[in-house]
């Protein structure tokens, strides 16, 4: 019981959503970065183990049925491969009269794990680099756009609700499709809420509009409140990802990360700039456990 | 110098033909006054508020002169408009511009162009004075109404003005966010000296308080003194606007009191306490309680509900048998889910447990077309979600062929004159009858009402009380979930209390808020010391004058 108390709020608190965007944003464009040109096999294994544990750390329970509906998706997009790259020295069989190879195989699986790890990392992007963030971001660069997505954002699940109003409205004096109805009616019914939607919409937008003119929109230059702010930890972990992102394209420099499949396989030897890529995906999770370890002893202390 | 001065202010709107909105308004508004605007929907409260900020001011034929400060409206820049006067509107929802309560907050600043340290500041005491540090950071969506309504006004508070315009800021809350929020914006007036000019319906929380009251009529300014001569004035004119009064200044009247008007239930209290303190007669003859309903129009036994398989239950066994032909009202708290108890009836929510009888049939066992086509019928919240044609007429088209019909309905909801106006152009209490006519137009024999009071003066509720009596008259049984106690203890037959997903107890009006000290009327609370179960100003009148006669 204990240990599954503590893997529960193991996920609960994640320590680098917590840093400033900026962090967040340029930590994640260099992890999706190098995920998508990186073909290594060694360099693949690092990038999937290292997100699918972070991937992990923030969904929870939930996380294993994602990863679990990718591994479907890695074994049809590496058989797929084969069929369109017949280079490759080991003929495994024939099919539709065209090689099969051994070698277009593990190259499939390369693209394969290519795009199952930026998937996994664009699902931690997701969770951690949240609306409110990613506009804060880009507030103070170009404040009337980031205005505009937050408004985007706010009237997607407003429109939802209004809909679902309308339709329980509507059922409840009898009208709006009800089991029996053919499609036609359907669609006309469906026509009837959008047209009433919009009306309420633009009603609504006309209020909106006068609260954001009442509160000075366009009488001066616009600012851009910043929530988060660069704490000196911010600082740090901005300088050790430039340090081990420009270590890891070193390494690429060198050939390090050289990895040919066909015709035949030719992979350059792990060397220093793996340790380099591995240590630069590991920052989230690293934060993550050392921030929960520490507290969980300092609780213990209490 | 004041700081507004209206000189003889006229309006027209474009499509008006001539007829003037505001009619040679002139008033002189000084600073760190609390005024309170009233009058009937449609007499120019709102287009003379909107004339007091350039950017809101609507388009239309415009002569006079308003000075802030005493420079003419027109030179003042856009900026000092936007950070000196502060603008609440009615509508909590639509105001919110962004989707996290700290933007919102800062929505006013940025606009204004104010540096990272002013903000941070200004958000920060903002936060605190309002009460909103514990739900800073949350989603705007997540917000109940009366957050959304004080986010709004802070959100304005936060540009520190020197005015607050508040235009019918309350009427879509219920009557405990309602009267924190006009706590608040008194706490502003009186701590901060802001001037304030606010409508209202719910002239009983803030009219005692007010330094003067303006009322208005077809655009004219008829009254403008302190609240206690404006009571008295009504009074003497007899104006329809006497019905909007507080509770303690009505019974004075109705009771034909001397001297010193009381305001405040404290000072009606006094006031009966000196006059009536050994009443001969101290109540009016009560209902019979109710013996079993024989046929009841709808009974519910058990019903359970919850949204989400993991979300706690809403509905926790309500109970209840309605009795053919009353008007029967549901009151309790916010989020108490009366509303829910509707849509379970009309099975928009399923309950996961127990049985809904109409007119003695399972509602399961009723096809749809039959169920809401001349049986039941519900008359949601908003009733702007049961509009979608362009006009009323047309809305109404939708939901018969028969001309005659439709003109008859619309002659019992009083909405004849409406008809071919935009559904989204009418006021509130008149969407709301329009709405009712589109209900009535299913000849429901059971008609269920959400809130049908929500955010329409004292005016059109007697209207609406009316309409009512006129169904009731039908043969329509009629079940109202509200939160307005004064309309359903003069109006209701029987009342039950919603409280913790049950139904806990159900009598007749009078002694459901005779026995209540707390969830009951003002006019009960002025009373319950002399008088026993007089819930109703008209009660308390009667009372008084019973005394008066047995005294002679």
């Amino acid at each position: 019981m204990g240990t599954l108390l503590f893997l529960e709020t193991f996920m609960k608190y994640d320590a680098f959503s917590k840093c400033h965007p900026l962090v967040n944003f340029l930590f994640f464009v260099g992890a999706i970065g190098m995920s998508v040109v990186i073909q290594h096999p060694a360099y693949l294994l690092a990038g999937a183990v290292t997100g699918g544990i972070y991937y992990l750390l923030l969904n929870g329970k939930k996380g294993w049925k994602i990863i679990a509906g990718l591994l479907p998706m890695f074994v049809i997009l590496t058989v797929i491969n084969p069929l369109f790259n017949t280079l490759g020295e080991t003929r495994l069989f024939d099919l539709f009269g065209r090689p099969y190879t051994l070698e277009a195989l593990l190259y499939g699986a390369a693209l394969a794990s290519m795009f199952v790890i930026m998937m996994l990392w664009f699902g931690c992007y997701n969770k951690v680099l949240t609306s409110d963030k990613f506009t804060s971001l880009f507030g103070n660069v170009i404040p009337s756009v980031s205005l505009l997505l937050v408004m985007v954002f706010r009237m997607v699940p407003n429109f939802i609700r209004k809909t679902r109003q309308i339709i329980g409205a509507r059922k409840s004096v009898g009208k709006g499709a009800g089991e029996a109805a053919t499609r036609r009616e359907k669609l006309s019914d469906g026509m009837t809420v959008v047209g009433a939607l919009t009306g309420w919409a633009l009603e609504g937008s006309i209020v909106t509009g006068d609260s954001m003119r009442a509160r000075g929109y366009g009488a001066a230059k616009r600012s851009s409140f910043m929530i988060y702010r660069m704490t000196l930890t911010d600082w740090t972990l901005l300088a050790v990802i430039a340090v081990l992102f420009a270590l890891t394209v070193t390494a690429a420099g060198f050939g390090q990360m050289t990895a040919v499949f066909v015709p035949d396989v030719e992979l350059a030897p792990a060397s220093w700039g793996l340790a380099a890529y591995t240590c630069y995906l590991l920052i989230p999770t690293v934060l993550h456990i050392k921030e929960n370890v520490q507290w969980h002893i300092s609780r213990s202390k209490i | 110098m004041a700081h507004f001065q209206i000189k003889d202010l006229n309006f027209s709107y474009p499509t008006a033909q001539g007829k003037k909105s505001l009619d040679g308004v002139s008033l002189s508004i000084e600073k760190g006054e609390y005024i309170v605007l009233c009058g009937k929907s449609g007499s120019g409260k709102t287009t003379l508020l909107r004339q007091l900020k350039s950017v809101l001011a609507p388009y239309g034929k415009k002569s006079g002169e308003i000075l802030f400060n005493g420079m003419p409206m027109e030179k003042v820049s856009a900026w000092d408009q936007s950070a000196k006067i502060g603008y609440v509107m009615q509508d909590p929802d639509d105001q919110i511009v962004t989707d996290k309560v700290w933007h919102e907050l800062t929505f006013g600043l940025e606009s204004l162009g104010c540096d990272q340290k002013t903000m941070r500041a200004r958000v920060a005491e903002m936060a605190c004075y309002f009460g909103i540090a514990d739900w800073f950071h949350k989603d705007v969506a997540n917000l109940s109404g009366g957050q959304k309504q004080l986010l709004n006004l802070a959100s304005i508070m936060a540009m520190q003005p020197e005015v607050l315009i508040l235009d019918e800021p309350t009427s879509q809350l219920d009557p405990i966010a309602a009267s924190d929020f006009l706590n608040t914006v008194r706490k502003i007036n009186i701590e901060l000296g802001t001037t304030v000019i606010i409508t209202e319906h719910r002239l009983e929380d803030i009219f005692p308080y007010a330094d003067r009251a303006i009322v208005m009529d077809a655009g004219r300014v008829i009254a403008d003194d302190t609240p206690r001569n404006i009571g008295k004035l009504l009074y003497q004119q007899k104006n329809d606007m006497f019905a909007a009064m507080p509770t303690p200044i009505r019974v004075f009247y109705g009771a034909e009191g001397e001297g010193d008007c009381p305001l405040t239930v404290r000072e009606g209290r006094t006031w009966l306490s000196r006059h009536y303190s050994d009443p001969k007669v101290n109540a009016l003859p009560a209902k019979e309680l109710r013996e079993k309903i024989e046929n009841p129009a709808l009974s519910l036994k058990e019903l359970w509900f919850r949204y989400e398989k993991d979300s706690p239950d809403v509905l926790r066994g309500v109970s209840a048998e309605i009795p053919t032909g009353s008007l029967y009202a549901i009151v309790g708290g916010n989020g108490a889910g009366k509303s829910t108890a509707l849509k379970a009836i009309c099975g928009i929510c399923k309950p996961y447990r127990g049985k809904v009888k109409v007119f003695g049939k399972p509602v399961e066992k009723y096809k749809s077309a039959e169920l809401f086509g001349g049986c039941l019928a519900m008359l949601p919240q908003d009733p702007k979600s049961l509009f979608v044609k362009k006009t009323v007429r047309e809305d109404l088209a939708e939901m018969t062929k028969d001309e005659q019909k439709l003109a008859e309905i619309a002659a019992i909801c009083e909405i004849d004159h409406l008809l071919d106006s935009h559904p989204y152009d009418l006021s509130g209490g008149e969407q709301q009858r329009s709405a009712l006519a589109k209900v009535l137009l299913t000849n429901p024999k059971l008609l269920l009402l959400d809130e049908p009071t929500k955010g329409i003066d004292n005016f059109f509720k007697e209207k609406l009380a009316g309409i009512l009596c006129k169904l009731k008259g039908q043969g329509i049984t009629i079940v109202m979930v509200s939160h307005d106690v004064e309309f359903c203890a003069k109006h209701a037959d029987w009342v039950s209390m919603f409280f913790d997903g049950q139904i806990l107890t159900t009598d007749t009006p009078r002694r459901f808020f005779g026995n209540n000290s707390f969830y009951t009327t003002a006019a009960n609370r002025m009373s319950r010391h002399v008088f026993s179960m007089a819930v109703t100003a008209e009660d308390v009148v009667a009372l008084c004058n019973q005394n008066r006669e047995a005294e002679v």
